[in-house]
């Protein structure tokens, strides 16, 4: 199972090796997409990858010490707007734009991290990011 | 041989046969170009991208009292009005007067609101005459509203365009989109063996076989003229470009949309097609051009200067596969490189276009004109101004140190040579960091002693061939009032400070 959460960790924890913890204790694999370290609390963009129950135990762990958001849906693109230039492909840090067999571009939003580099590169403003 | 009458006669009898530039490729490889121009009558072909030089020219009907138009605006953007009274040329890269929405909502986002037919905000002043007493209008309008709505674009529908790549080791924002550094991109433009120019270009005459003045097209999505060859038209290498003209009133959002690129500007996304009527076999052979005969030149947009280099050639075909390798030299060094690559155009709406247009024949909604003239040939010039670069004023020998000085040394030399930065170097000379005299004030408040533990490691730099606009840029932009001048050794040539620019052209910094 994969699954893709925002991590906010507390500043009292900010020192304690969490993510090496799941790693060990419930054999997930872990890819650190987005890190955002402040003095008094944490940030993280995280994709866990494993055995399903794996996964919803170190999510249970990862709760004990800050509060965990499951990504849903961080952005869509409007169709209407979108021109299919294509000028966000390349600026996807994880791959989830694509130029389709007609050129029409699209959007794999399992795998979007909500990074929101497209929405500030598209000339139409055709991307609509959902705060979270 | 064909004529375009006996073309039109056909259309009319519904017994054309009208392809898109696409289409012809395949015909004319099986066929030949030959039989081709026998069987089919008129290529179709579109190209959809950002067309800075677009606009519209505008007239608003007399106000009652009489105004004569200076200072106009249209939903806060300047349209420029020193014409007749009402009258008023939109640009779509015109920025919004309010600074906080500035190229969000400009000019190209204008011209699109009135095509869709949106309420936009007039505001218009003037200077008051006998005939037109009145200083000041402000009014809603729609573009029913409006007596006339001509786009007229002076340049636009580029034959072929270069790519784009940056060599810096920062990121570019250009009018060719975001380029990452190092290489990190390379962006193109065009739609390639769509293109209409290019499937009219006659490679040995260097002309259009075709188009010219009064060469009726596929404008916006309404029917429009070619008015004559573009500004910095340059049809000797390939870069011809055209000045168009279209009913805005007729025009369809689908195919003329406003468009910011960021931290350039606002543009407008322009869809132009234009038919070709096929009238010989060389006609129809140039129309069968393929991506990959279309050379595309790789530009390196770090390089800041009106003649950029060209790093190597690629085309169209390779281009649209994603990615691109090519050899590269990276400090001296000759590396292979694959290059990620992204379109800031769009093929989609291209060959929509070129369907399109086809349709519009087919339907009879659509014939084809005769050009009254061809396309002037002309080479651009460049602008009579000299750059001034970085080496025209370097003071020589550079005054630099070696970390193992003591803080009261460095400052000893800061003093005695009026200066208020010093480079740190190696015994190479090569650049280690920067001191300042704000740097020797906080070591003192401090009580540190050792350069190494004051200086400044990560220093931006000038080169010796960069123009001074580029320093000013970039001293801005680090909030620093002065850089070294290194070699591509990171060798110390000088220091450049924002005096030295300021005595220069005052008024930049
Ligand atoms: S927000 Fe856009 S750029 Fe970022 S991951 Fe999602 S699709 Fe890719
Ligand atoms: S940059 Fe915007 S308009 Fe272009 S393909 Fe991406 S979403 Fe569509």
């Amino acid at each position: 199972m994969k699954k893709r959460i925002f991590y906010w960790i507390s500043g009292r924890n900010v020192k304690k090796p969490i993510v090496s913890d799941i790693i060990k204790t419930y054999d997930v694999d872990v890819t650190i997409l987005k890190a955002k370290m402040e003095p008094s609390e944490g940030f993280l963009t995280l994709e866990l990858n494993g055995n399903e129950d794996n996964v919803l135990n170190s999510v249970e762990y990862l709760k004990e010490y800050g509060e965990v958001e499951d990504i849903s849906q961080p952005i869509q693109k409007k169709e209407e707007k979108c021109i299919d230039c294509g000028a966000c492909i390349v600026h996807c840090p994880v791959g989830a734009i694509k130029f389709e067999e007609d050129f029409s571009v699209t959007f794999d939003i399992d795998e979007c991290i909500g990074c929101k580099t497209c929405a500030k590169i598209c000339p139409t403003k055709a991307i609509v990011v959902y705060d979270l | 041989m064909k004529t375009i009458k006996q073309i039109n006669e056909k259309i009319k009898n519904g017994d054309a046969v009208i392809v898109t530039a696409e289409e012809m490729i395949s015909i004319v490889e099986e066929e030949g170009a030959e039989k081709a121009s026998e069987t089919v009558d008129v290529v179709t072909t579109g190209t959809f991208g950002a067309m800075c030089s677009s606009g519209v020219f505008l007239n608003f009907g007399h106000s009652d009292p009489p105004i004569k138009m200076m200072k106009t605006y249209l939903n806060g953007v300047e349209a420029y009005s020193g014409l007749a009274a009402v009258d008023a040329y939109l640009g779509a890269t015109q920025a919004n007067s309010d600074d906080d929405i500035g190229i969000d909502y400009g000019g190209a986002h204008v011209i699109e609101d009135l095509v869709a037919g949106k309420e936009v905000e007039l505001e218009a002043e003037g200077y008051t005459t006998d005939c037109y007493p009145r200083k000041r209008v402000s009014t809603i309008i729609t573009i029913d509203d409006l007596n006339q709505a001509m786009l007229f674009n002076p340049r636009n529908c580029y034959q072929s365009y270069n790519s784009a790549t940056n060599s810096r080791d920062e990121k570019l924002y250009t009018y060719m989109g975001k380029l990452l550094p190092e290489f990190g991109n390379l962006n193109y433009s065009g739609a390639g063996q769509l293109n209409p120019m290019q499937n009219d270009f006659n490679t040995t005459t260097k002309t259009y076989n075709t188009l010219g003045v009064g060469t009726k097209i596929f404008a916006g999505g309404a029917q429009g003229y070619i008015a004559g060859e573009g500004t910095q038209h340059s049809p000797a290498g390939g870069f011809g470009t055209l000045a168009i003209q279209g009913n805005l009133k007729e025009m369809d959002t689908k195919y003329i949309r406003g468009a910011t690129i960021p931290k350039y500007g606002s543009t407008l996304f322009m869809g132009i097609g234009i038919p070709i009527p096929v009238l010989n076999s060389e006609i129809a052979q140039t129309c069968a051009i393929r991506d990959e005969d279309i050379k595309v030149p790789i530009l390196d947009y770090g390089i800041q200067r009106r003649d950029k280099p060209t790093l190597g050639v690629t085309n169209y075909k390779d281009l649209r596969t994603g990615k691109i390798s090519m050899e590269l030299d990276i400090s001296g060094e000759k590396v292979d490189k694959c290059i990620r690559t992204t379109s800031v155009s769009s093929y989609k709406t291209s060959r929509e276009i070129a369907g399109e247009l086809k349709d519009w024949i087919i339907n009879k909604e659509f014939f084809l004109s005769d050009r009254v003239a061809g396309l002037n040939t002309c080479a651009p010039k460049p602008m009579k101004a000299d750059a001034k670069l970085v080496r025209d004023i370097i003071k020589r020998p550079p005054i630099v140190a070696k970390e193992t000085i003591s803080v009261s040394e460095a400052s000893k030399i800061l003093i005695e040579k009026n200066i208020n930065h010093l480079p740190i170097v190696d015994e190479n000379n090569c650049i280690m960091g920067i001191i300042t005299s704000w740097d020797i004030a906080k070591a003192m408040a401090q009580s540190k002693t050792t350069i190494s533990d004051i200086m400044t490691k990560y220093v931006v730099w000038a080169s010796p061939d960069e123009p001074i606009e580029m320093v000013a840029k970039k001293m801005s932009a680090n909030n620093i009032s002065g850089l070294p001048i290194v070699d591509n050794n990171k060798k110390v040539l000088g220091v450049i400070s924002a005096e030295d620019i300021s005595k220069l052209i005052g008024h930049y910094i």
